[in-house]
């Protein structure tokens, strides 16, 4: 008997052109949560894949209560053996309820009907140990991504799972539903459950973690108790290099007003906006999740219809009815959601790259000039350091983390006035995300207004020069980089109006 | 939480306004009612009690064949020999019969089992293999009609009354001569069906992966949902069903003509889409196949009888099929954003 509930050796698995894992060891104890760390495409998820019966390997040992595993895992036995996974990608059936999902493929069924009745129920108590508020009919479609991440986490929750994985469970949560979660993981741990966690968010762990395990390019590279590690060890030894600066920051001049958006309104989510936006500064978006930061840079685009609103471009007035007219005026968006929005999956990494700049590639008869295209690719790719095995793979082979460059990547390979970056750094690991923070410093030093929307207060209190601050549709603040702080971001993001007005009436 | 759970239980109608699929199911089923009013304006004897009972045996088939069609569908695939089979069952059937092999009890086994093959090989192609349903139901689709011209050596077969006359007409009379209630058999064994596979779609384990499967394939399979048996599953009803409607054709002709259900299978795509089932899967209730279907056939006889000629007819309903996709697609993106804009830039 070994003191491990999980045991895996020297395991090794490849992908057409990829080996994503080189003889990688892993184990864990019951009560215990280990972080899995690395950087982008490091083999993390493939490898809690494996362990979850998603992927199968091609070498190596696993042992599950001390008990070798010799065949491999499928999701039907890795459930049976208690073992549950919350995937990096949702994987949810968006047509189906809340319930539906929770009791997917385990259905409790009486004399071979569907026991609706005891699954919206189970499902109910189990929404409320979370302290979530979704009713258990309730379509998945119809929810917003935070609340479709929590059913996810109640679905793996719901299978009493002795060991439980969550591949960057927090990448789409609010505040409190993150504090909410990392108080279930601590009883699950006291109950004497076994948590993998895997996470980007490094200032997050100390919350949770007992134990590290750190991988880089597919290969082991340390375990070791959290409380021997500082954070700069756990960053060099997952990048294998010093990182000096997390938030580098440039300083420049000031120059003419680019961008001014008046009273803009657009639904229920953006409602009377107005800001400036000037050459030479980053202004960052801070509010907590649903405060309408996504919806104002859609409109803003053209991707929604506004209501109501002007957009003024180097003090000229613009009409943006549809994204091809704010490309053509130069402003450009890397949208948040890269599966949905942001890329074309089953089409190469190439041709994703190529998509919104083929009018910069192709000549006058709008044939495609493969040259001018590679050059871009390749400039592309290597700026960001993409990590794959050649830009014709398909764009959903990569990693959640470099699919997310790629996204950036298409739209800086043009040149534009205004680039709004939704969420660029979800999931991106701490080595790419100043590479994008550079990026976001070179944009300014060319003078082109940049405009980024985050969820990561550090983030957008070290890498922006003004920020705007919104509230449900609305923005409640704007605070310079000297004054602000976390707490009052935090004041001006929860102003709702119903406070408002109690305020005004008191 | 649990107190609201019940509490929806009590509101009835709330309950059925709130089951998926309901709106279009609601919408399309006005437009139906209304057809029927100006259908009767237009001449009254549409409501005679003899075109109504025909026209319930008219939209039977076309019933059969939409449920079939929106197994498949809502698993995100598409079948497209769903004719060429109701013309090998007819043609199977009617030969073991008008040659004096079988009688038919023994001959409609014999050729239900022929048209399962089928439709399990449509699943296996499709899920086990991973062909794109469009290719490998094309396949079968010609393979079955080849089926259909073979077993008699490329005629249409004699009587089925040669050699078993009682039987036969028994067979003609359950099928679709005979009545029970003051209703066709063919309706009743439409109905019949339509309940059995209502509830298996909308009451079981098997109806829910179907509806995941056509969801999200990857979440359903990570979910522990097989994948190759819940498609076969539902390719096997389709099968099944264009199976009787073989034998209701065999039945109402009282021969094999080898040309039956040609292009039942584009009728079933269009029952299915004009009642709500989606062709990109996951959605979709029977209901609404039943809705599209009458809506179908409403058309079909209401034109006739207002003496539109065949070619008009056809320019309406696929008029009418574009229509109500169109019109839910509207309807959906008003209330929702369109979401999918940006992944084209
Ligand atoms: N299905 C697949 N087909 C081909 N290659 C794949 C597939 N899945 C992963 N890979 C490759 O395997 C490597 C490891 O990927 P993995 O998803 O495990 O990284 P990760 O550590 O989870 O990264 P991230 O932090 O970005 O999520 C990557 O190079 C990736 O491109
Ligand atoms: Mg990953």
């Amino acid at each position: 008997m070994t003191e491990y509930i999980v045991e895996m050796k020297q395991i090794t698995k490849s992908f057409p052109g990829v080996l994503a894992l080189d003889h990688v060891d892993f184990s864990i104890k019951p009560g215990e949560v280990m972080a899995l760390l690395g950087e982008n495409g490091a083999g993390k998820s493939t490898l809690v894949k494996i362990l979850s019966g998603v992927h199968t390997r091609d070498e190596g040992e696993i042992y599950i209560y001390g008990k070798e595993h010799k065949g491999d895992i499928t999701p039907v036995s890795a459930r049976e053996l208690g073992i549950a996974i919350i995937h990096q990608e949702l994987n949810m059936c968006s047509h189906l309820s809340v319930a539906e999902n929770i009791f997917l493929g385990r259905e409790i069924c009486k004399s071979g009907r569907l026991a609706k009745k005891e699954m919206n129920n189970e499902s109910a108590k189990i929404l409320d140990r979370l302290k979530i508020d979704i009713h258990p009919e309730t379509i998945v479609g119809n929810l917003a991504i935070s609340k479709q991440q929590m059913v996810e986490i109640a679905k793996a929750l719901s299978t009493d799972a002795k060991i439980l994985i969550m591949d960057e469970p927090t990448s789409a949560l609010t505040n409190k539903e993150i504090k909410e979660l990392f108080s279930i993981i601590r009883t699950l741990r006291d109950e004497g459950r076994s948590i993998i966690y895997i996470s980007h968010r490094l200032e997050e762990l100390q919350h949770i973690v007992d134990r590290v395990t750190i991988m880089r390019d597919g290969k082991f590279v340390l375990c070791d108790d959290f409380a021997n590690l500082t954070m700069e060890n756990i960053i060099s030894n997952m990048v294998g290099r010093e990182i000096k600066e997390k938030f580098p920051r440039v300083q420049c001049p000031i120059g003419k007003k680019i961008l001014s958006v008046k009273n803009l309104n657009a639904g229920r989510m953006v409602r009377d906006i107005s800001f400036d936006l000037y050459e030479g500064e980053i202004v960052g978006i801070a509010g907590l999740m649903g405060a309408g930061r996504t919806e104002m840079t859609r409109a803003l685009f053209g991707i929604d219809p506004k209501d109501s609103g002007e957009i003024f471009l180097e003090d000229k007035e613009v009409k943006i009815n549809k994204p091809l007219d704010a490309i053509n005026n130069g402003i450009v968006l890397a949208p948040e959601d890269r599966k949905k929005d942001g890329l074309c999956t089953g089409l190469s990494v190439r041709d994703n790259i190529a998509l919104p700049n083929l009018d910069i590639i192709c000549n006058k008869l709008s044939v495609v000039n493969h040259k001018k295209e590679t050059e871009m690719v390749d400039e592309a790719t290597s700026k960001f350091s993409i990590k794959m095995p050649n830009s014709d793979v398909s764009a959903a082979s990569l990693s959640g983390g470099n699919q997310q460059k790629v996204v950036v990547a298409k739209w800086l390979a043009r040149d534009s006035k205004v680039v709004i970056f939704d969420e660029p750094t979800r999931g991106i690991d701490v080595a790419a995300k100043v590479e994008i923070y550079n990026l976001m410093n070179q944009l300014k030093q060319q003078g082109i207004g940049v405009l980024f929307t985050s969820s990561e207060m550090p983030e957008i209190l070290g890498i922006s020069d003004r920020m705007i601050v919104m509230c449900d549709g609305r923005i409640t603040g704007e605070l310079n980089t000297a004054e602000a702080t976390q707490n009052k971001i935090l004041e001006y993001a929860t102003r709702f109006e119903k406070k408002l007005e109690s305020e005004q009436s008191a | 939480m649990e107190t609201q759970v019940n509490n929806k239980k009590t509101n009835l109608l709330k309950r059925i306004m709130m089951t998926r699929g309901m709106g279009q199911v609601i919408t399309v089923g006005s437009g139906l009612i209304v057809l029927c009013i100006v259908f009767g304006m237009i001449n009254p004897n549409f409501y005679s009690s003899a075109n109504v009972t025909n026209l319930l045996r008219q939209i039977a088939p076309i019933l059969l064949i939409g449920v079939a069609q929106s197994y498949v569908l809502i698993t995100g695939n598409i079948d497209l020999s769903i004719g060429s089979v109701v013309g090998m069952s007819t043609m199977i059937s009617a030969t073991l019969m008008s040659k004096g092999y079988m009688s038919p009890i023994p001959a409609m086994l014999i050729t239900l089992l022929f048209c399962l093959l089928i439709g399990a090989t449509n699943g296996y192609l499709v899920a086990k293999c991973k062909l794109p349903p469009f290719i490998a139901t094309l396949g079968t689709m010609t393979i079955a009609r080849g089926i259909a011209q073979i077993v008699n050596n490329n005629y249409n077969t004699d009587s089925i009354m040669k050699f078993f006359p009682e039987e036969a007409q028994t067979f003609k009379n359950f099928f679709y001569y005979g009545k029970t209630a003051g209703l066709y058999n063919t309706i009743w064994i439409a109905i019949v069906f339509w309940f059995i596979f209502n509830f298996l779609l909308s009451k079981t384990r098997t109806g829910r992966h179907i509806y995941a499967v056509g969801s999200n394939i990857e979440a359903a399979r990570l979910s522990g949902v097989n994948i190759v048996y819940t498609t076969i599953k539902a390719y096997l009803v389709s099968a099944f069903c264009a199976c009787i409607v073989g034998f209701i054709t065999c039945a109402t002709v009282g021969q094999g003509t080898m040309d039956a259900g040609t292009g039942y299978e584009m009728y079933a795509v269009a029952a299915s889409v004009i009642g709500g089932v989606s062709t990109l899967g996951g959605q979709g209730i029977l209901l609404g196949t039943v809705i599209g279907a009458s809506v179908w056939g409403v058309l079909q006889n209401g034109l006739q009888f207002a003496g539109a000629p065949v070619a008009i007819r056809n320019i309406v309903v696929g008029v009418i099929v574009v229509m109500s996709v169109l019109v839910d697609i509207v309807v959906r993106s008003g209330r929702r954003r369109k979401k999918n804009v940006l992944a084209k830039y």
